[in-house]
């Protein structure tokens, strides 16, 4: 099994982090934000001509077929930058499915989505993260040579921008059986589909999506028996999120650190104070947990190893340490660590973001406790 | 590191499986599940060392020169994993793993040749003079004197918590020969060839679980020969920061708490929830392991990583960062197992958890266990540096100048 990073992720994740320390840096990205716009075109282009927006996908899909290792090499400086572009949900979700579907029509639609010209969109989160895809229940029912789509789906990233709605639905049985779930391919201009959009905490645009009597036709059904697919599709976001969360747990330690340095009060660095300077070796601790877990979980997924309970180990830690360290940031900013003007409470957000999407920590630690104390 | 194929793997696991299957006695295997310390029962430790060392397999990690085994990472983690499936004892560390290694770095040719054999067949137990009654984490504030006469130095003063000192026949030892400079400059590093020279007085120590595991060491005009100095006089505290690397970096402590993880699930499906039914139904305690698993899986991954030869490994901090994250673990591992036992831990059991005294514990093994096990492993985070030294060094590494 490989631990250690190949020459070829250390020149990708090298240049990913000059594109990003040139273009986007935390100022440049608050001015991104403030502008309305979703995401910056121009990033979003560089990154399709880098070759990342394929990066992920197999060959045979028309991508790079990159490991789950490069993925989390070029996630952890995108954790790092706080880089809103819907690397996730366009490719490794949207993007992802419609490389495990079947027909012309998915092929067609993931080649403009990684060119960058257009977006997919997952719509999946029916409440709690949906990380058992089991749980889905939006009803599709099968007439007349097509399927009809009743229900809502929650959370859905880049839901408002998308070109097209990659859902996923129970065509068969109900909640929680696995079998008779299928994935659509939904375009959003649709008769019946109403958005509503918002931002989240960290950024990102979103929406809650409804879908009252929506004919789809039935060759826009992409998988038919879809758990096993959506089961794989997600565990691969999970590790990409997890190593965006690891990216931004590293920045929030470096400049925590550099903060309890410099900041003086009483006449001393506040690093020389025991409290705090043993709250930063909590979060060095916590930040070394986290790494190990994401890169030995790639590994193991990369060598064809890695369970279901094994993403749920990492899931669960990530988002207990990532949140440990960020409000130990917080704590350690003090007043200035409560302003949105600072990078500190973004890392944050984006880190309570992550833990909150496919499952927080609890369900995770439940459902390895569950497996464990069953087996 | 020779890296081997699966095939190979495979033959060299068993091979070590059918060895630990039937190498130990009974005796041995029993002190493994009644081991609630990174001390084990201490006869029965030296008897399974001596097994061990005739095969060719008590130090591992030892340069294979000087004895080790030569094993790859992938080997080791073999080694220890079939280790732990079954319960087995370690062996007593502060030879084979403190003042061993040491010698292999900083000893006399003549001090290796002496000394080393003799730590290997387990002949020699060497107990650790450091701490003194008022030096404790400021280790260099320690007064215990040496004054050189002739070809000797005389000692008075004493020593505290020095981990069975009562059994051991040698001692290492830090020792004041000068009160000049900074509080660092006049220690001297020591070797003790007896633990019984005329003037030295041992008492063993009770601790919270019951056990004399440490000692006070007293020194009333004890005359040892200067030839058992390691290093220049002086310069003791350079050799035992040396010591201490040894000492932090261990080997992989993840699967001794994978399993004994693995003792807590399997008794979970046997023990009642408060609630009514198995306590493995119960949903908070399912979340609760699973934290648990995960974070000792996290240790694993991490030690995994760090014998791969993961660029992490090069982080000055990392020693200290592995001694916090190994020790709170352990106790948090620890805690679980009293949750486990309930009432079943609050009874005293000392003659049943003795080795070979025939006495059956009142419930099960778990329960015989898990209070010695707690109340021991509070010492975890006190001793090699208390966790909070460890925290100061690991902050001292995130400043910037």
């Amino acid at each position: 099994m490989d631990i250690s990073q190949t020459d070829e992720q250390k020149m990708l994740q090298d240049s990913v982090t000059r594109l990003l320390e040139r273009s986007y840096d935390f100022e440049a990205r608050q001015k991104l934000l403030a502008s309305g716009q979703p995401w910056s075109p121009d990033t979003w282009q560089s990154l399709a001509e880098m070759g990342i927006l394929g990066l992920p996908i197999s060959e045979e899909s028309g991508g790079f077929g990159g490991s789950m290792a490069d993925i989390v090499s070029i996630a952890e400086p995108f954790g790092a930058h706080l880089l809103i572009e819907p690397f996730v949900s366009s490719i490794l979700l949207g993007g992802q499915c419609l490389a495990h579907g079947e027909g012309p029509a998915a092929e067609a639609q993931l080649a403009r989505i990684l060119t960058g010209e257009q977006t997919a969109a997952f719509a999946h989160e029916e409440g709690r993260g949906t990380a058992d895809p089991a749980l889905v229940s939006l009803a599709a029912s099968e007439s007349d040579g097509g399927f009809t789509l009743n229900g809502e789906k929650r959370m859905v990233l880049g839901g408002a921008q998308a070109d097209v709605l990659v859902v996923s639905a129970r065509a068969r049985g109900a909640a929680p059986a696995k079998d008779g779930l299928s994935v659509f391919m939904v375009d959003p201009d649709q008769k019946g589909v109403r958005i509503k959009p918002f931002v989240t905490i960290d950024g990102r645009h979103a929406a809650h999506i409804t879908f009252d009597g929506v004919r789809i036709p039935a060759a826009r059904r992409i998988v038919a028996e879809g758990y096993d697919v959506l089961e794989q599709v997600i565990s691969k976001a999970i590790i990409a999120l997890c190593a965006e969360a690891v990216g931004a747990m590293g920045a929030l330690l470096r400049l925590t650190g550099e903060y309890a340095s410099t900041r003086k009060q009483f006449g001393t660095p506040i690093a020389a104070f025991q409290t705090i300077s043993h709250r930063l070796a909590d979060m060095k601790i916590a930040y070394v947990k986290a790494r190990s877990n994401l890169l030995y979980t790639t590994a193991l997924k990369d060598a064809g190893h890695a369970s279901p309970l094994d993403v749920s180990v990492l899931k669960g830690q990530i988002g207990t340490l990532g949140r440990q360290i960020g409000e130990a940031a917080i704590q350690t900013h003090g007043g200035v660590g409560m302003t949105d003007e600072i990078s500190i409470g973004h890392f944050h957000k984006r880190i309570l973001a992550i833990n909150a999407l496919f499952g927080d920590s609890e369900y995770h630690f439940r459902a390895v406790g569950q497996s464990l104390a069953s087996s | 590191m020779t890296s081997q194929t699966k095939a190979e793997l495979d033959a060299f696991r068993d091979e070590v499986a059918a060895f630990l299957d039937t190498a130990p006695t009974d005796a041995i295997r029993e002190a493994g599940r009644k081991t609630t310390s990174a001390f084990p029962p201490f006869e029965q430790a030296v008897a399974w060392q001596v097994i061990l060392n005739e095969k060719g397999w008590a130090a591992p990690d030892w340069p294979e020169e000087y004895g080790g085994t030569g094993w790859s990472g992938a080997q080791r983690t073999i080694f220890e994993e079939e280790y732990r499936k079954r319960d087995l004892p370690p062996l007593l560390p502060n030879s084979l793993k403190m003042v061993g290694p040491l010698l292999i770095d900083l000893g006399t040719e003549e001090q290796k040749a002496k000394y080393l054999p003799r730590i290997l067949s387990g002949e020699d137990y060497w107990t650790q003079g450091y701490s003194e009654p008022n030096s404790g984490s400021d280790l260099a504030s320690l007064k215990c004197s040496a004054v050189a006469d002739g070809e000797d130095y005389i000692i008075n003063g004493s020593k505290i918590w020095t981990t069975f000192a009562h059994k051991s026949n040698r001692m290492f030892m830090l020792v004041r020969t000068s009160a000049e400079g900074k509080k660092q400059q006049g220690i001297t590093f020591l070797l003790l060839d007896r633990t019984d020279f005329p003037g030295m007085d041992i008492r063993p120590i009770r601790g919270l679980d019951g056990n004399a595991e440490f000692c006070e060491v007293f020194f009333d005009n004890v005359r040892v020969p200067q030839s058992g100095r390691v290093g220049a006089e002086n310069e003791g505290w350079s050799v035992a920061k040396h010591l201490l690397k040894h000492e932090r970096n261990g080997s992989s402590n993840s699967p001794v708490l994978v399993r004994y993880l693995q003792r807590i699930t399997e008794s979970a499906r046997e023990e009642m929830s408060p609630f009514g039914g198995r306590l493995s139904d119960d949903p908070v305690f399912q979340r609760d392991l699973g934290a648990l698993h995960a974070d000792v899986t996290t240790l694993a991954h991490f030690e995994r990583l760090i014998m791969g030869g993961h660029e992490m490994a090069n982080d000055p901090a990392l020693p200290s960062v592995a001694k916090t994250m190994t020790t709170e673990l352990t106790q948090r591992v620890s805690l679980m197992m009293t949750r486990i036992a309930g009432l079943e831990g609050l009874s005293l059991q000392l003659d049943a958890l003795t080795v070979g005294s025939g006495v059956d514990p009142m419930g099960s093994e778990l329960d015989l266990i898990a209070m010695p096990f707690y109340l021991n492993s509070r010492a975890t985070t006190i001793y090699a540096g208390t966790n909070e030294i460890q925290r100061d060094l690991i902050a001292r590494s995130l400043q910037v100048a």
